[in-house]
C-alpha cells in the first residue's frame, strides 16, 4: 500500500460541535469569523476590544468582538460487508474500503476531527464498531478490525440499523459499497440520513465493466447469490454489459442527486487525491 | 442376421458416465459481483446447453465405440466359376523313358514323357485361362513347387523346370497327400481338381488309401489321372522290373502292364473318389480331357459365402474424434483469467 496523502475534505455546512477543529462552527468561541459584537460585559474578553466599535458608540460602552469556532467535524464511515464486497477482481474490494476507511480515520484525526466505524451486511457487524471520536489510533484499528471482516450476505440492509447509532448532530458520512442492492434501497438509508452530510463511495472493480474479456467462454459465479451463468463474451455481450453497468452508475447518481449528493466513484485502487479533488470541486 | 451385437457389451454400463458433464462444465469459472442485472443472452443458453450435450455425446460415442458394435454379415449363396487345378507331376526315373514316336521319319526326335506331359499340361493351361494351377512334384518325395495361385507364370516355369530324376521310389500318396493339403483353407467356390500325370508305376498302401479316401472327400476334390502311356517296347516293365527279371516275354511284359495300370486303376476306383483317367499321348486324348474337364467345373459351384462382420467402432471413434476437435476449440476459446 503506497503512501496516500492526507484528505483534505471540506464541508459547506457549518458542524455544531464545541470541540475545536477545521471547520467553521456555529457555536461561539475562538475563530477566524466574526460572529457579532457584544458588550464586555457579555463577554468579558478584553483581548477582542473592538475599538472602532467602542469609540462610535454615543453612550460609550465597550464593545468586544465575538468569534464562531472553528469547530471538529464527525467523520463516519459505513461500510457494506455484503458478500459482494468480498469479490477479487483486478483489486480486491474489501481491501480497497479498508483503505479509504483508514486514510479517512489518518486525515480525520490530523484535522482534530472525530471518526468513527459502522460496518453491516445483513445484520449489524458490533465487533466492528467504532463511536466517532477524536481517536489517534483509528487508522490502525480500522486495519486491526477489516482483517477480520468475512464479507457474507446477500444484501446490506444491516446499515439501515447503524442509523440510531449516528450522532444526531449533522456528521460527514462517508457510505462505501458497491451499491449492488435492490432498488430504492439507496435511496430509502440516504432519505434516513438526510439530516447528515453523506458521501456515497462507490467501487467499482475494472473486472466487471471496463475490462471484461473481449471473447471466449466461461462461468460467473454471484457472490452473493452462488448462482451460475454460462457466458460466451463477444463483442455485442461485451457492449450490452458495459451499458448495464454504466446504467447502474447513472442510477446511483441519480438516487443521490435527488438528496443533494454525488457519488464518488472508485475505480478500481483507491487514490486519496481524487477524494481531495472531489471535495474542491463538491464545495465550489 | 442384421441386429447390432456389441463385442464387449459388458463396457455399456460404463454409459451412465455420460451424465457427468450435466455435475460439471468443466469450463473455468469466475466469481462475479452481481449478475442480477446481466443480460439475458440466448446465444450463451444455447452454447451452454451445446457445451454439456457435445461432452455427453463424446462419453457415450467412446463408451460405444470401445463396446465395439459390429452386425453379423450373414452369408450370400454365390456360384464359383472356373477350376482350383493342382498338377501332381510325376518326375520319377519311369518318367524320362522317351515316348513311342508314331512318326517314323529319319529326323523325330524321340522325346521323353515327362516332356511329353509337359506340353500337354503347357498346352492345356494356355486353354484354360480362367483356372488356377497349383503344381506339387514328386518322386520319392513330393515337393510343392507352385502354391495354388492365379500366378500362371509360377506355374508354368515350375512345369517347365520339372526333371525326371530317378530315386528308385515313387512317392505317389504323400504326393496326392499334398496336391490335396492345397484346398487347406481356401473357401470352397469352384471346382477342386487334382490332376496326377503318371505313367503309373506306383502303388499305395491300405491305411494310406483310407486316409485318401477321407481327403478327397473332406476337400471335395475329383481326380482326373492323365495317363502317360509310353507303348509296349518302351515298357516301365523294362527299366524297372527287368532287372531281376530276365527271361520276361513280350505277352508277358504286357500282361504285367496291363496288371499294373488295371492295378492303379482299381486302386483309384478303390479310394471311390470322383475319377476319370485319359492317355497323354494322343491329341485326341488331350482333346478329351480338356472337354471332360470343362463339362466338370462348367457346372457351376454354388457355395455359401460367409460375408465378414460389420465393424462400427471405427465410425464412432471417428466420431468421437472430431466431437473431441469440437470440444478441444471450446476449451481453445475459454477464458483463461478474467480480464480484457
Amino acid at each position: 500500500m503506497a503512501q496516500q496523502p492526507l484528505i483534505h475534505y471540506h464541508v459547506r455546512w457549518r458542524p455544531s460541535g464545541h470541540q475545536p477543529g477545521a471547520s467553521r462552527g456555529i457555536v461561539a468561541g475562538i475563530g477566524d469569523q466574526l460572529r457579532s459584537v457584544v458588550l464586555l460585559r457579555d463577554h468579558p474578553d478584553p483581548r477582542r476590544l473592538d475599538l472602532r466599535a467602542s469609540l462610535r458608540d454615543p453612550f460609550e460602552n465597550v464593545w468586544v468582538r465575538d468569534f464562531n469556532l472553528n469547530s471538529a467535524l464527525k467523520v463516519i464511515v459505513l461500510v457494506d460487508t455484503s458478500a459482494s464486497m468480498g469479490y477479487v477482481g483486478k483489486v480486491n474490494r474489501l481491501h480497497v474500503a479498508q483503505e479509504i476507511a483508514s486514510q479517512l480515520a489518518l486525515s480525520a484525526y490530523r484535522s482534530g476531527d472525530a471518526f468513527g466505524l459502522f460496518a453491516a451486511g445483513e445484520n449489524i457487524n458490533k465487533q466492528c464498531m467504532l463511536p466517532p471520536k477524536a481517536n489517534r489510533g483509528a487508522w490502525l484499528w480500522v486495519n486491526h478490525h477489516f482483517a477480520k471482516i468475512k464479507p457474507q450476505g446477500k444484501h446490506a440492509d444491516g446499515l439501515f440499523s447503524v442509523v440510531p447509532y449516528l450522532p444526531q448532530k449533522r456528521c460527514l458520512v462517508f457510505v462505501v459499497s458497491d451499491f449492488r442492492w435492490s432498488a430504492g434501497k439507496l435511496k430509502l438509508l440516504l432519505k434516513k440520513l438526510s439530516h447528515h452530510d453523506v458521501v456515497p463511495v462507490m467501487l467499482q472493480d475494472p473486472a466487471e465493466i471496463d475490462e471484461l474479456p473481449k471473447s471466449g467462454i466461461a462461468i460467473l459465479r454471484d457472490v452473493e447469490t452462488g448462482a451460475g451463468q454460462f457466458v460466451w463474451m463477444r463483442a455485442g455481450l461485451q457492449k450490452q454489459m458495459k451499458n448495464l453497468r454504466a446504467q447502474h452508475v447513472n442510477n446511483v447518481e441519480e438516487a443521490c442527486r435527488k438528496y443533494g449528493g454525488k457519488p464518488f466513484v472508485v475505480k478500481g485502487e483507491f487514490s486519496a487525491a481524487l477524494l481531495t479533488k472531489y471535495f474542491m470541486e463538491r464545495s465550489a | 442376421m442384421n441386429a447390432l451385437h456389441f463385442f464387449k457389451p459388458e463396457l455399456l454400463w460404463l454409459l451412465p458416465l455420460a451424465l457427468l458433464p450435466l455435475i460439471s462444465y468443466g469450463v473455468k469459472q469466475f466469481s462475479f459481483p452481481g449478475l442480477e442485472d446481466w443480460p439475458k443472452d440466448f446465444l450463451s443458453d444455447y452454447l451452454r446447453w451445446g457445451v454439456r450435450a457435445l461432452a455427453m455425446l463424446t462419453l457415450i460415442c467412446l463408451i460405444i465405440a470401445a463396446a465395439a458394435p459390429f452386425t453379423e454379415g450373414g452369408t450370400v449363396t454365390r456360384v464359383g466359376e472356373g477350376a482350383e487345378i493342382v498338377v501332381v507331376l510325376d518326375r520319377s526315373g519311369s518318367m524320362s523313358e522317351n515316348l513311342q514316336n508314331n512318326d517314323q521319319s529319319v529326323n523325330a526326335k524321340p522325346i521323353s514323357k515327362i516332356e511329353a506331359s509337359r506340353k500337354v499340361l503347357l498346352k492345356f493351361m494356355d486353354q484354360r485361362p480362367a483356372d488356377t494351377f497349383g503344381v506339387v512334384a514328386f518322386n520319392a518325395a513330393p515337393i510343392r513347387v507352385a502354391p495354388l495361385s492365379a500366378d500362371r507364370e509360377l506355374a508354368k516355369a515350375a512345369l517347365q523346370s520339372a526333371e525326371a530324376n530317378s530315386s528308385g521310389f515313387t512317392a505317389l500318396n504323400r504326393a496326392l497327400a499334398m496336391g490335396l493339403d492345397y484346398f487347406n483353407g481356401r473357401p470352397f467356390t469352384a471346382t477342386r481338381l487334382i490332376m496326377l500325370v503318371s505313367d503309373g508305376d506306383a502303388v499305395i498302401e491300405g491305411e494310406d488309401r483310407v486316409i485318401l479316401k477321407q481327403l478327397f472327400k473332406q476337400y471335395r476334390a475329383k481326380l482326373i489321372w492323365v495317363y502317360v502311356h509310353a507303348g509296349v517296347e518302351k515298357n516301365i516293365l523294362n527299366s524297372v522290373i527287368a532287372g531281376d527279371n530276365e527271361i520276361v516275354t513280350n505277352a508277358e511284359m504286357q500282361k504285367i502292364e496291363m496288371d499294373q495300370n488295371v492295378a492303379m486303376n482299381r486302386l483309384f476306383e478303390a479310394l471311390e473318389i470322383p475319377y476319370q483317367a485319359f492317355e497323354v499321348n494322343s491329341e485326341e486324348g488331350l482333346q478329351h480331357a480338356v472337354a471332360e474337364i470343362e463339362r466338370a467345373t462348367n457346372k457351376p459351384t454354388r457355395y455359401e459365402y460367409r460375408l465378414p462382420r460389420k465393424d462400427y467402432a471405427v465410425y464412432f471413434y471417428l466420431m468421437t474424434m472430431l466431437l473431441l476437435g469440437a470440444l478441444f476449440w471450446l476449451k481453445q476459446i475459454e477464458i483463461k483469467a478474467w480480464k480484457a
